[in-house]
């Protein structure tokens, strides 16, 4: 029996790959020059480099993540970070466990979660579907990032009842969504001994929960000297689909963060 | 469409730095595999043109942060098959029936019999549309692998799985194809097999 089925797999690739050549695809149309067009109308913009160094604030917390990269010496070799990205399966993110507890930041870090913009607007400087959580439905407030590729939204929700505040970003929730998949930099997620990161299985996407102590989040786009981001995060499902990385941040537990996941793709 | 490492690394650092003339080497290397990725996904051609012109813009935009010599295909055909996810619609079933009659009428091999053309065609109109209702994943898998030629590197790259897992996808989705497929069907004779 064994024997047939093998047979049978090795006649299904021959004839797959007798059909490729013949298959009916429509003629290819000539995209050259209506993407020239488009990349010429709109010059890469090169994200200004933020100016962290005026801020001694800021500037503490880039020493701050500076050590922490330092100890994940493994990050540094772009190989080695994109092994690891592989590994854990969710584009442009990274968890990396750190053996000394992390700097605490105090005041919190103000969120720079983009532009302030209606749902409509955002839907439309974005190349993804946005999607709206129906736990929560429509959110308080939408932001968006135009400056990085594909875009990135921002849902924030005020605390309500069962929906406590969470002090590192003054929220209820927040979802972030954006274009894993063109991003080639990622977020970096520095997590203490005392943090829970568990691989998890998301509407049957593989990503993570991270809780318990907060953890450290940088955002960098495309390199080491465009937009960073550096805050405090709380307990975080994410995850992703369709090349599209979906970030629940929250004072949720996991089971609730889990029922807002399930009404996203 | 086969691979050219040495030549997208080239042209990919000439366009990080603004070369629109390099990336337009790019697109016009890739368009027709980027167009077929993303038919296979939106078995429609108006959203699979939209997917990949798409698909090529938003990549010029990512190059910045591209690593030095990594492969483009794969990355492209990545971003092509999101791109094709997001667009599809409901038309995709309305082809399906004009797909069967077009790959009758595509395919013809002179050193073949009528009768074993024939047959040749109706079985290979059989596997499109039975493809066809293949789930996205699976057709892609065996696109990527049969129709595209993508190597197993390639392929977990392209559909962001682990590289070890690429041989028992492939090896299921071939056996989802297998079951839904026709149970009387018959393997036609290779094209000059029987003659010489």
């Amino acid at each position: 029996m064994a024997d047939s089925r093998r047979l049978m797999d090795v006649e299904l690739e021959r004839a797959l790959r007798d059909l490729g050549p013949r298959y009916p695809y429509p003629p290819t149309p000539n995209l050259t020059s209506r993407v020239r067009l488009r990349i010429t109308a709109q010059p890469v913009r090169r994200p200004r480099r933020l100016e962290l160094w005026r801020d001694p604030r800021r500037l503490a917390l880039v020493a701050a993540v500076l050590l922490v990269l330092l100890g994940a010496a493994a990050l540094a070799n772009p190989a080695t970070r994109d092994a690891i990205a592989h590994f854990f399966h969710v584009r442009g993110v990274i968890v990396n466990r750190e053996a000394s507890p992390l700097p605490s930041f105090s005041p919190v870090t103000p969120l720079d979660l983009g532009r302030r913009t209606t749902m409509a607007d955002a839907q439309s400087k974005v190349s993804f579907t946005i999607a709206v959580p129906p736990e929560l439905g429509e959110p308080d407030a939408v932001y968006v990032v135009s400056g990085i590729p594909g875009g990135e939204v921002a849902l924030a929700y005020t605390p309500r009842p069962g929906i406590p505040l969470v002090k590192q970003t003054g929220l209820g929730v927040l979802v972030t969504e954006f274009r894993g998949d063109l991003i080639p930099g990622f977020i970096f997620k520095g997590v203490e001994q005392g943090t829970t990161v568990q691989e998890v299985s998301v509407n049957g996407d593989p990503g993570w929960w991270i809780a318990g102590q907060p953890h450290l989040v940088i955002i960098q786009v495309g390199g080491n000297d465009q937009s960073e981001t550096l805050r405090m995060a709380a307990n975080t499902l994410i995850w992703e689909h369709a090349g599209v990385t979906y970030r629940i941040e929250s004072g949720l537990s996991k089971a609730d963060a889990f029922r807002i996941a399930a009404g996203l793709p | 469409m086969e691979g050219r490492p040495l030549d997208d690394i080239a042209l990919v650092e000439r366009a990080k730095k603004g070369d629109v003339n390099a990336y337009e080497s790019l697109v016009q290397h890739y368009q027709q595999l980027a167009f077929r990725v993303a038919y296979q996904v939106t078995g429609n051609a108006a959203d699979a043109e939209d997917a990949a012109q798409e698909a090529f813009v938003n990549a010029y935009y990512a190059l910045g942060g591209f690593r030095a010599g990594a492969p483009f295909k794969p990355w492209l055909c990545r971003i092509v098959a999101n791109e094709a996810r997001n667009r599809r619609t409901s038309a995709q079933r309305r082809t399906v029936l004009a797909e069967r009659a077009l790959v009758a009428q595509s395919s013809g091999d002179s050193a073949q019999s009528p009768e074993d053309a024939a047959e040749a065609h109706e079985f290979r109109s059989t596997l499109v549309a039975t493809l066809q209702r293949l789930k996205e994943d699976d057709r892609l898998i065996l696109a990527y692998r049969l129709f595209f030629d993508l190597s197993e590197a390639e392929m977990a790259d392209a559909l962001s799985v682990p590289k070890g897992t690429v041989k028992s996808r492939l090896s299921r989705a071939l056996g989802r194809l297998r079951a839904a497929l026709p149970a009387d069907i018959r393997m036609p004779s290779p094209a000059g097999e029987h003659d010489g």
